[in-house]
């Protein structure tokens, strides 16, 4: 290895970077993501625009409205209109759910007699209707109970304690995984073409014709993108920490150690699809295709690994995302560090992962033209 | 340090041989010539010498032997590589300071007193000092060569191999470049393979390896060589018998002539070969056109154009005519702002400053030019074709562009193509060419759609001697039987003589602007054009 | 002029097709990627591994626990103490833990009030939403209470509440959204770096007829994608519903690609070089993806990042496609999402058409 030429590389590679303004993608991308995701995705269904139809217009009903109207969940608005033309505002999207309180509601209720609440949820989106149903089934036992206080014995409460995550804060659970995308995405991105735009443009010809080693080539192009993108980690960890106040039980020095290994691993793939791909577009377009959708699905954020079946599982299993993840998840909620096998064991896996990626890689690299 | 043993070496490219079993030696400090016509396996031998292809046989450089590019790893260190296309291994983005100290680092270059001093010669050579902080993007063509050159000459190798180096450079540069290749052979011994379009170039180097086909047809000295075919050359006889091929200035035949002998050149390697193989390109027949154009004589009027960069001024109040039936061309040395003022005329540039009438009518905007653009042809330096085509296809689609019925289109295509010399390579893909084969399609799509005007930017940079004789014959017959105007930038000297009218530019000024007999006639001394050239460049 | 347009049209797609690796990684992401996102991925309680510590005799709990089956639920597993379970919670073996304590079966059958103590990983928030809610319902429906009050609950359009379907539509469009954007801007900006561009502009035709057929060449190739995806996959395999016009769905795509084709053509024409295409192509699509509404609600959303959502022509394009699946909307209900997609498209041309569409 002759540092030199490293040297040289890395500076013509760094000059190229802040000239492109590529230098902007590197440090604008992963906090924008940040913040739009920390701040966007809400898994917690809330404001639902909510129809109610009181045929009723008693007492009782009107405290079953007003139930809904003090819901952070429901955004509620009451109409008079006919059964129908509500179901056709659903069909337009101009409402998620309605809810039908029937005629004599109050009398039959003081009555004793059995009496039923319409509701229709829009359940396009499968999981956004379902949670809908469930809250609305919520609120109106809730408001039985408190009518009839005799109605709640007998049953069986809930009484939910949240590990890890007391508040059931959505950055809490969504912000470490968020990491976990960006610093996928955003170093494959760069590496993927640093290669390839050589190959694409003819300057490869100085690597093929000088007496430059494969193992310093790549060494040269990879250490400008683990160098930048490690201040991303430190960065990043601002922001979860700062902006959506997300705890930190873990140890700092095993998530630092562990974002090393990620970022090795990921400007590994990117530098892979550099090196088998012949034209820039190509590489653009399976890196974004292998890491911004699998980088968001096996994250975590949207449903648990172990839930998978089938090919996700698979597919959740080679990539990386899912162990880097756990870690996350640990040393930003849970705070059990290296005493746990299973953090040890992955994080070994990550150590090996980048470790192979990057021996593929100088396998794979020719040094001659086609 | 050694000699360079060349011994049976084989190229192929997929399935096509590009050299078949090319064997030959050079000693130290010796410059060692390659010419042979486009697509002929100079720079497969070169790529192959270099270590950067695979290729059979085996070749013997400094006690190293290799048979492949892993093998030829040791001596890379002492190798260098100037591969051909212009800027090619160059970055956009880093200036010419960078890119030495790039090339410099990975090349182990001790940055010391010694390099310093070199570095600066080779930059004031090159003619870059003034460009140090430029960035490659910025440069011109020519600049681009030079300080690839340059890069390469950095490390002092004790091989260094050169494909094309001169194209597009301007010829006070290439003077220059060769005084410093030779310092560098006699001071370091070391051997120097170039290979060039420009003859003259060619006739300077030790010995000259004439390629065809894949195979070395003939070596020897420039003069040896010439003399081989002084018995076929003649002076230009326009009704000569079948198996003759005329040129602007010469005839060749195997047969004698009843035609007096002419002093031969290189070149003429090139046409007597081409005799000898059955290859004689087809006479170039331009059939009068339909529509007769009249009108104003005038094609197109420039008045005080200027354009600036910044502070920068690229071109400096120049005045133009342009008329129907002229040939006017355009000189200058790199950078004088030759395309800038062809990029104006045609709008790719802003106009900064002055005037501009084509066709009679004033541009302002992009309205006005659209109706005219049916009537321009236009060949840039970079040679803009689409990469993943052939060659017919590009032509068949710049045709539908233009509008031109496919049948019409296909056999104007079939006619350039024999005319240019590249029906051969109709199905294949540009990336695959030589540069100068490439060249040619350029040239055959400005010309489809039959121009009025014609802007042609060094459209012969890189083309071998025959395409470069036909292309000009077919320019002369153009001018002739269509009344079309050209305007043409070149650094092949010997190509101004061609035209009517010459304009040489000096730094974004116009300097000369004036027949070539009345040039001649200003400078009495001067025994060739370049002689002229130099007179405005002292 | 059509002549020139098809023309320019067959040109792009010859381009396209030459490069087998871009048709490979296309046709990937067009089938395998909207396959596993459709069959694996699943928001709804599904497997999900319940973890349980029954400090009962039996009883209730086990009556509990029988109705945590398939598919919802993992065959619960029995935990010593509270302090292994909580450790499978961490390991992610276990996600929602259930601890009967010693008192709860008394406590029921006294009719007291009876807490069931439930450990939830919150790491995993939705599934630990809608898994709760299940289990509230299950633990409603075993007190046997009668409530009198009746929720006559319907979901409409998807009455399963089938994710599959809903999650290869997700994944179709983001796809769509992506491909779009990138293939055209590298047409364009591969033109610019080449040289290309400069002599199509000197092409005695209209440069904005050039860009509307680059910009079509690719609209087509992303449609060819939508039909393989749909006919493969999205229907092939999932036995998506279509409740409303099929061609309803074809034009509003056509109109949406041809939009988002815009935004590519404007990424080029403010780019220099494939490299920063990537860049401005990312830091435009990830927001336009994930925020559209595709994988999270919009209107739970921040409300500046709400407003946000109005200039993303995938909202409109989302909103308007689970309309046609799923609502079954008609024709004439649907114009607000053509009307969206048109009018952002329309800026895009026009500013692409004046950075890059003419001569000076």
């Amino acid at each position: 290895m002759k540092i030199g030429v490293i040297k040289a590389y890395i500076l013509k590679e760094l000059t190229e970077l802040v000239r492109s303004r590529f230098i902007i993608m590197v440090y604008l991308m992963p906090s924008m993501i940040l913040f739009l995701f920390g701040y966007g995705i809400r898994m917690e269904v809330t404001h639902a625009r909510t129809l109610i139809l009181d045929n009723d217009q008693s007492p009782i009903s009107h405290q079953l409205v007003s139930k809904f109207e003090h819901s952070k969940y429901f955004d509620v608005t009451l109409s008079s209109v006919s059964e129908d033309e509500a179901l056709r505002r659903i069909k337009r999207g101009e409402s998620d759910l309605i809810i039908i309180i029937p005629e004599s509601f109050e009398k039959r209720l003081l009555h004793a007699q059995p009496t039923q609440i319409g509701v229709y949820v829009d359940a396009a989106f499968p999981s956004r209707g379902v949670t809908m149903e469930n809250y609305v089934k919520g609120v109106v036992l809730d408001a039985a109970s408190s009518v009839a206080p005799g109605l709640a014995k007998g049953i069986i409460q809930i009484n939910q304690r949240s590990l890890f995550n007391q508040a059931m804060r959505d950055e809490d659970a969504i912000v470490p995984g968020l990491i976990g995308l960006v610093l996928l995405v955003a170093p494959a991105i760069l590496a993927a073409l640093l290669i390839v735009k050589e190959k694409e443009r003819g300057t490869m010809f100085n690597f093929y014709a000088s007496p430059v080693a494969k193992a310093e080539f790549l060494s040269a192009k990879m250490i400008p993108v683990f160098l930048l993108h490690s201040v991303n980690i430190f960065i990043v960890f601002l922001w979860a920490v700062y902006l959506f106040e997300v705890p930190f039980r873990g140890s700092f020095l095993l998530y630092w150690i562990a974002s090393e290994f990620y970022i090795i691993i990921s400007l590994s793939i990117g530098m892979l699809i550099s090196i088998i791909t012949r034209t820039q577009i190509v590489a653009v377009v399976l890196t974004v295709i292998i890491t911004i959708i699998p980088g968001f699905l096996y994250s975590g954020i949207i449903m648990p690994i172990s839930s998978m079946i089938g090919m996700s599982r698979v597919e959740a299993h080679i990539f990386p995302v899912m162990y880097y993840n756990h870690i996350l998840y640990d040393v930003f909620l849970v705070g059990e560090g290296l005493a746990s096998a299973k953090t040890q064991g992955y994080l070994a896996i990550l150590a090996l992962y980048g470790a192979g990626l990057l021996t593929l890689g100088s396998l794979l690299l020719r040094k001659e033209l086609k | 340090m050694g000699t360079l043993k060349i011994d049976r070496v084989t190229v192929r490219h997929k399935e096509k041989v590009s050299i078949k079993n090319v064997s030959f030696e050079a000693e130290k400090g010796e410059i060692i010539g390659f010419i042979g016509a486009d697509g002929a396996g100079k720079s497969s031998l070169m790529h192959a010498i270099a270590g950067v292809i695979a290729f059979e046989g085996e070749v013997r450089f400094d006690q190293h032997a290799y048979r492949s590019p892993k093998e030829a790893e040791g001596v890379k260190s002492l190798i260098s590589l100037m591969p051909q296309g212009i800027g090619l291994v160059l970055y956009d983005l880093l200036t010419v300071d960078e890119h030495l100290r790039f090339f410099a680092d990975i090349r182990n270059v001790p940055q010391d007193e010694a390099y310093h001093t070199y570095k600066t010669r080779l930059l004031k050579m090159a003619g870059l000092e003034k460009f140090r902080e430029f960035r490659a993007g910025n440069l011109s063509g020519g600049m681009m060569q030079k300080l690839s050159l340059i890069c390469s000459l950095l490390h002092r190798p004790k091989l260094l191999i050169l494909d094309e180096p001169t194209t597009g450079v301007d010829p006070m540069s290439r003077i220059e470049l060769w005084e410093i290749l030779d310092q560098i052979r006699r001071e370091e011994g070391t051997i120097a393979l170039v290979s060039t379009a420009y003859m003259e170039e060619a006739a300077r180097m030790d010995r000259v390896l004439l390629f065809d086909e894949g195979e070395i047809i003939a070596q020897g000295s420039a003069k040896e060589l010439i003399e081989s075919v002084r018995e076929m050359t003649y002076l230009r006889t326009p009704e000569a018998p079948e198996g003759t091929i005329t040129t602007l200035e010469r005839s060749y035949s195997l047969l004698p002539l009843s035609a007096e002998h002419a002093e031969p050149t290189l070149e003429s390697l090139f046409f007597v070969n081409a005799l000898r193989t059955n290859r004689a390109p087809p006479p170039v027949e331009i059939t009068r056109r339909d529509s007769e154009e009249n009108g104003n004589p005038v094609l197109m009027e420039a008045y005080s154009l200027t354009k600036m960069f910044g502070p920068f001024v690229a071109n400096d109040r120049i005045d133009l005519q342009l008329k129907r039936g002229e040939i006017v061309g355009l000189l200058g040395a790199n950078g004088a702002g030759k395309t800038t003022f062809i990029k104006m005329l045609l709008g790719l540039h802003s106009i900064d400053g002055g005037e501009l009438k084509l066709f009679g009518r004033a541009i302002r905007n992009t309205d006005d030019r659209q109706a005219l653009k049916a009537s321009i042809g236009y060949v840039s330096q970079h040679f803009a074709l689409y990469n993943d085509m052939t060659i017919r296809e590009n032509l068949l689609y710049f045709a539908a562009m233009r509008q031109i019925p496919i049948d019409t289109a296909l056999k104007r295509i079939s006619r350039y193509a024999s005319e240019l010399g590249f029906s051969n390579y109709l199905d294949s893909v540009p990336t695959e060419l030589p540069l100068g084969i490439n060249q040619r399609f350029s040239l055959a799509a400005a010309l489809l759609h039959e121009p009025a005007v014609l802007f042609l930017d060094e459209p012969t940079s890189g083309v071998d001697a025959i395409a470069r004789s036909q292309f000009w014959e077919l320019l002369s017959a153009l001018k002739e039987k269509w009344g079309i105007a050209i305007l043409i930038t070149t650094h092949y000297m010997s190509e101004a003589e061609f035209c009517d009218r010459v304009v040489l530019l000096r730094e974004g000024g116009k300097v000369a602007d004036d027949t070539v007999a009345n040039l001649y006639a200003l400078h009495p001394d001067a025994r060739t054009f370049e002689d002229i050239f130099r007179e405005y460049y002292r | 002029m059509t002549k020139i347009f098809w023309a320019i049209v067959g040109k792009e797609l010859i381009a396209f097709i030459r490069s087998w690796q871009l048709v490979f990684v296309v046709l990937y992401a067009f089938s395998v990627e909207v396959y596993i996102a459709g069959s694996g991925i699943e928001i709804n309680p599904r497997n999900v591994a319940v973890g349980y510590v029954d400090l009962t005799g039996g009883g209730m709990s086990q009556k509990i626990l029988t109705r945590l089956h398939a598919p919802e639920f993992l065959p619960p597993k029995r935990f010593d103490s509270q302090q292994q379970l909580s450790r499978a919670i961490f390991n992610k073996e276990i996600i929602i833990g259930i601890v009967f304590n010693a008192d709860f079966e008394k406590n029921w059958r006294g009719g007291k009030r009876t807490q069931l103590d439930v450990l939830v990983d919150a790491t995993a928030a939705s599934q630990a939403y809608t898994t709760l809610g299940y289990l509230q319902n299950i633990v409603l429906d075993l007190s046997g209470v009668n409530l009198l009050l009746e929720i006559a609950s319907h979901k409409l359009f998807n009455p399963n509440a089938d994710n599959h379907t809903f999650m290869a539509l997700t994944e179709m469009l983001s796809i769509i959204t992506m491909l779009t954007v990138i293939l055209t801007a590298v047409v364009f900006v591969r033109e610019k770096e080449q040289g290309t561009w400069d002599i199509m502009l000197l092409m005695p035709v209209d440069p904005k007829l050039i860009i509307l057929a680059k910009s079509f060449s690719q609209v087509i190739i992303v449609m060819v994608g939508i039909v393989i995806s749909l006919g493969f996959v999205v229907f092939g395999m999932f036995e998506t519903p279509m409740n409303g016009s099929f061609a309803a769905f074809m034009v509003l795509s056509f109109f949406y690609v041809f939009a988002t084709a815009g935004i590519g053509l404007f990424i080029a024409a403010v780019a220099r070089d494939v490299m920063q295409v990537a860049q401005l192509s990312i830091i435009i699509m990830m927001p336009m993806i994930f925020l559209s509404g595709a994988w999270t609600p919009i209107h739970a959303m921040h409300p500046l990042l709400q407003l946000l959502s109005y200039a993303s022509p995938l909202r409109y394009y989302i909103e308007g496609s689970e309309s046609i699946f799923y609502r079954g909307t008609q024709w004439g209900d649907l114009w607000p999402y053509f009307l969206g997609v048109t009018a952002v498209g329309g800026v895009m041309y026009a500013m692409g058409f004046r950075k890059i569409g003419r001569l000076f």
